[in-house]
């Protein structure tokens, strides 16, 4: 009958077609990843992708890794957290690689964790901070970045300085925004101010007028916001709209990239947001770093990008002192390893949260990113309060 | 036709067969991919059940999926037995659906699709919002040690799915099969002539609800990671309408061979290709809705099928 | 409580009134193609996206305000939906309503895909008329409102189209029984056409404008396409008016729930609404949700 001559004719192309897929030279060192090139965190996630890939090609021009060219592997996880599990049992079950790199996003990478875990495969995590991640007992995970619910401690203590009482806070109803809110709370606790409006959003929502009215009726000092780029980016411009005015605005990431200024343009002025690097930090190889990227890409790294070259630093690290790709060498070398990379210092718990990197502050002055806290990083001094709106 | 009968019958038994000893000879990752062709012949038979038979075509199943994901994921982690997990979790969605049924199965045609459609976004919103039982947008993150091993999510889904082949297949041949299909020709005319329309519709729709509940509470279990946008999914939605009109609905082998064949194009695209692998998926929709609306196996067979849109007044 | 200061109250009213404009010219144009053809358009909201992302190519690469652009694309999209109509749609018009209704979701789920294809997932917007016109205590966001004020236009335009003009008269003669307009000697198939193309030239219109309001991306479309069907099931499918009134209702409960409740809760009204009417009141909407296709 027709279709089951079909059906037969197609197994087996299928079953070829897979046994190619992983063809090429079986020496090299393979690392997979899985990476949002598109979705909500897709501008930020190509700028890791860009830190994998020139670390894979300076390590390769180094010699490789234990003799052997660093290959690597990825695919597109559109910023979900469902597809990034697909493809990190591919990874593991099927491309069968060597070294574990972990999505962008805390959100992705608390469910692709989970599929390391079950492998027994340590992952090091290049663009997560939800201390939440390393709260649940898993062995296999390894992080770079400064955890998210330290990302406001500067930042509030800043205002507390300066007598400001009342916060506002929203922030996405995901796994990262929801840890930088919790630090938020806990540290407004600490401080002695006063949360007067606090709300959620979704993932896809980019329409905060309502927001927008309700909190300025309840006349904020500060207003913060546990967010990502596009969220944001659209804040600030319908506060614009509205209208909207509080002394101090700062949010978790957006104002941390170029986009954020290129996008607002005069409406980004005094924003402050995180960052986990600055090519201005006083790090062994940052400058350099910034110059060689600032070549081959044409345009300065942000923090994703520098901490995407920093997680292979870690890697090579780890293999070195290993000796070996074995998963439980590997494993114990990530935990015991204590370095500073391009990124700055790595070096983690037990549980293997980063405990050895700090946070810093940023704002937008005069259309550029400078640094303002802590102090002793600072490139310039704090713009206060928040120029408004009709000013500008 | 006596001959038909036994020849599918031997089909099936093969194939069965296969399937079962195929863990002993084939790796972790076509486990992976079979034991997801499992799902979606589960799936596309449950909507068959409703859509391809009784003609209340349902823009929104997937809802059902859902709720026995979550409540599959919840009573693991309350502690429950897994297989115990996959019951309650069909058998939630079992419940749900017999109010839901009464109410929807009022309407007809496009609307009743049209609420289908609905009542997915609902199930998304309520456990979006709902963040106390279902850590809203978060989603449910499944450590490794209370996940059933990937051999028994395997066998699970591969009982699911013959169970729910058999149910279509007995349905099919029963008489309760021939009033569902009255109505799904005439509905009027089965009323009058003695089809309890509303008795057989609910249970139709109940039915077509177990499985699908079931189905999810396994999925979670399997990918250990689940939140509001990847079980109340749009896209699968459309995978399991594509699969069961494309392969012939109403009919027995029609999902099994349109998940075989959706789900190796699938394999070859999705990773490279997310969004082009969806395309063709629309593409294929539009091709049978228009050109071959009894699917492959009216194709093949030569025999006029039921379809699935055949709620038609002749006269104006 | 503040809430219940009568200048929030009002702001929300302006803000719901504003987006309900909005809302009316996409609704408008989806149930005129019901009343015509009746054919479902899952696809109405692609055809939208298919406006707002030719404003923002026409944006990046040649600097064109959104408003000059609606100069080339409504037009351009009109011939599209025109073409389309005749292509794709004509075959399943005069099949039963689930044919045409599965047909144009699987035309949506390609346009969507292509349109990830093309532009990624990545949201887009046109940052022009930015900011508030301030009047006292109130302000009211400038790309609202001039959406507001095009949607307006455009919906009073196409209604006295419809009302006093031979063709609108044609149109109208169609969508209430066809038969008897094609023995009238009214070319139906051309009717039909056109209209397609009408509601599809105003989804690109409601599109261009909201390149400046909100963020989109190709997958925006799927909550357009919920609000559109509780606007229309709610305000009676076929009713022009209906459809109208029930947008800017829409719009102002969307911004007080937003208001009151919560953003989250505010973006679930309309599925709410949906599914609540269809399945609590179908009654209520004078038998319509049981309507018998007409051919």
């Amino acid at each position: 009958m027709k279709h089951r001559s079909w059906l037969s004719g197609l197994l087996p192309a299928v079953l070829t077609l897979g046994f190619f897929s992983f063809s090429v030279s079986a020496n090299d060192v393979v690392v997979g990843t899985s990476v949002a090139l598109t979705g909500k965190y897709a501008r930020t996630g190509q700028d890791q992708l860009n830190g994998f890939n020139m670390w894979v090609e300076e390590v390769n021009a180094r010699g490789g890794l234990l003799g052997s060219k660093v290959r690597l592997v990825h695919y597109d996880d559109e910023s979900k957290p469902e597809t990034g599990v697909k493809l990190y049992e591919k990874l593991i079950t099927d491309d069968k690689v060597d070294l574990l790199i972990g999505p962008y996003s805390s959100a992705v990478t608390i469910a692709t964790s989970t599929v390391a875990e079950k492998y027994h495969f340590p992952m090091v995590s290049s663009g997560a901070s939800d201390s939440n991640i390393w709260t649940r007992g898993y062995k296999n995970i390894f992080g770079l970045y400064t955890p998210a619910n330290t990302y406001m401690d500067q930042i509030l203590t800043y205002a507390k300085a300066k007598g400001l009482k009342r916060v506002a806070l929203i922030y996405e109803n995901t796994d990262f925004p929801r840890d930088v809110a919790n630090g938020v709370k806990a540290k407004v606790k600490a401080l002695k101010m006063n949360l007067v409006f606090e709300e959620e959003y979704g993932k896809a929502s980019t329409d905060f007028s309502s927001m927008i009215i309700k909190m300025k009726s309840r006349k904020p000092d500060v207003v913060i916001g546990g967010s990502y780029l596009p969220d944001s980016t659209a804040f600030m411009r319908q506060a614009k709209e509205n209208r909207f005015y509080a002394k101090m605005f700062a949010f978790a990431v957006g104002p941390g990239l170029p986009d954020f200024g290129q996008n607002l343009g005069l409406d980004a002025e005094g924003v402050m947001g995180n960052t986990q690097w600055e090519s201005t930090l006083n790090i062994p190889g940052a400058k350099e770093f910034s110059a060689r990227y600032t070549k081959k890409y044409g345009a300065e790294p942000g923090y994703h990008a520098a901490g995407g070259y920093g997680t292979g630093q870690v890697l090579e690290a780890a293999v070195k002192k290993a000796g070996s790709l074995d998963k439980d060498r590997l494993r114990q070398a990530l935990l015991e390893l204590d370095i500073t990379t391009t990124f700055g210092r790595y070096k983690v718990d037990s549980t293997g949260q980063q405990i050895g990197k700090p946070g810093y502050t940023i704002q937008w002055i005069n259309g550029v990113r400078q640094m303002i806290l802590p102090e002793s990083a600072a490139t310039a001094k704090p713009v206060y309060p928040f120029k408004d709106w009709a000013k500008r | 036709m006596p001959n038909r009968k036994y020849k599918d019958l031997w089909l099936g038994t093969a194939l069965l067969m296969l399937a079962m000893t195929a863990p002993l000879y084939v790796n972790d990752y076509y486990q992976s991919f079979l034991l997801q062709v499992f799902m979606m012949i589960a799936l596309g038979q449950a909507w068959n059940l409703i859509s391809g038979m009784t003609g209340y075509v349902s823009f929104g199943h997937t809802a059902f999926f859902g709720v026995g994901a979550y409540a599959g994921a919840l009573l693991l982690l309350a502690g429950f037995p897994w297989w115990l997990a996959v019951l309650k979790g069909g058998g939630i969605a079992l419940l749900l659906a017999i109010p839901l049924g009464l109410l929807t199965l009022r309407l007809r045609g496009p609307y009743f699709a049209i609420a289908m459609l609905g009542l997915n976004e609902v199930g998304r919103i309520a456990a979006t919002l709902w963040t106390d039982l279902t850590h809203g947008g978060d989603g449910i993150s499944l450590a490794p040690d209370l996940l059933p091993s990937l051999r028994t999510n395997y066998f699970s889904m591969l009982t699911l799915a013959t169970t729910a082949t058999l149910i279509v297949a007995y349905v099919y041949r029963s008489r309760f099969g021939l009033e569902l299909r009255a109505i799904r020709e005439d509905e009027e005319a089965a009323e009058m002539v003695g089809v309890n329309t509303v008795a057989n519709k609910v249970m139709a729709f109940v039915l077509s609800a177990l499985i699908p509940g079931a189905v999810g509470a396994v999925y979670a279990m399997y990918t250990s990671y689940i939140n509001p946008q990847s079980v109340f999914s749009p896209a699968l939605n459309i995978q399991i309408i594509v699969i069961v009109l494309f392969g012939g609905s109403g009919t027995v082998w029609g999902p099994l061979i349109g998940a075989g064949v959706v789900m190796v194009l699938r394999e070859l695209l999705w990773a490279q290709f997310p969004a082009a692998h969806l395309a063709l998926l629309g593409v294929l929709l539009l091709a049978v809705v228009l050109y071959l609306p009894g699917g492959l196996l009216s194709f093949v067979r030569a025999r006029p099928q039921g379809r699935a849109d055949s709620q038609v007044r002749k006269t104006p | 409580m503040e809430l219940l200061d009568p200048i929030i109250l009002l702001q929300l009213l302006i803000d719901g009134l504003l987006a309900g404009a909005l809302y009316a010219l996409l609704a408008c144009g989806l149930n005129l193609v019901f009343g015509v053809m009746r054919v479902i358009n899952l696809a109405h909201a692609e055809l939208m996206l298919v406006g707002a992302f030719a404003a923002y190519l026409l944006y990046h690469y040649l600097g064109w305000h959104p408003l000059w652009s609606l100069l080339l694309v409504v037009p351009m999209v009109f011939v599209l939906g025109f073409y389309l109509e005749r292509v794709l749609i004509e075959c399943v018009v005069g099949r039963p309503l689930l044919t045409s209704l599965l047909a144009t979701y699987g035309l949506s789920i390609i346009l969507l895909n292509l349109g990830l294809l093309a532009f990624t997932s990545e949201y887009k917007s046109v940052p022009e008329l930015q900011g508030a016109l301030v009047m006292g205590e109130f302000a009211i966001s400038k790309p609202r409102a001039a959406a507001a004020i095009v949607s307006v236009l455009l919906t009073a335009a196409v209604f006295l189209f419809l009302d006093r003009t031979r063709l609108g008269k044609a149109i109208r003669a169609v969508s209430e029984h066809a038969q008897v307009a094609a023995i009238c000697g009214i070319d139906v198939r051309m009717i039909r056409m056109l209209t397609f193309g009408l509601s599809a030239a105003m989804a690109a219109a409601a599109g261009v404008m909201l390149t400046m309001i909100y963020s989109f991306s190709p997958e925006s479309g799927a909550d357009f396409i919920q609000k559109c069907f509780a606007i229309i099931i709610i305000g009676g499918m076929g009713n022009f008016a209906g459809a109208f009134y029930g947008s800017l209702l829409l719009g102002v409960v969307e911004a007080y729930v937003g208001g009151f409740a919560s953003s989250q809760w505010a973006e679930a009204v309309a599925y709410l609404l949906l599914v609540a009417v269809l399945l609590i009141r179908p009654s209520g909407l004078k038998g319509v949700a049981y309507a018998k296709p007409q051919v």
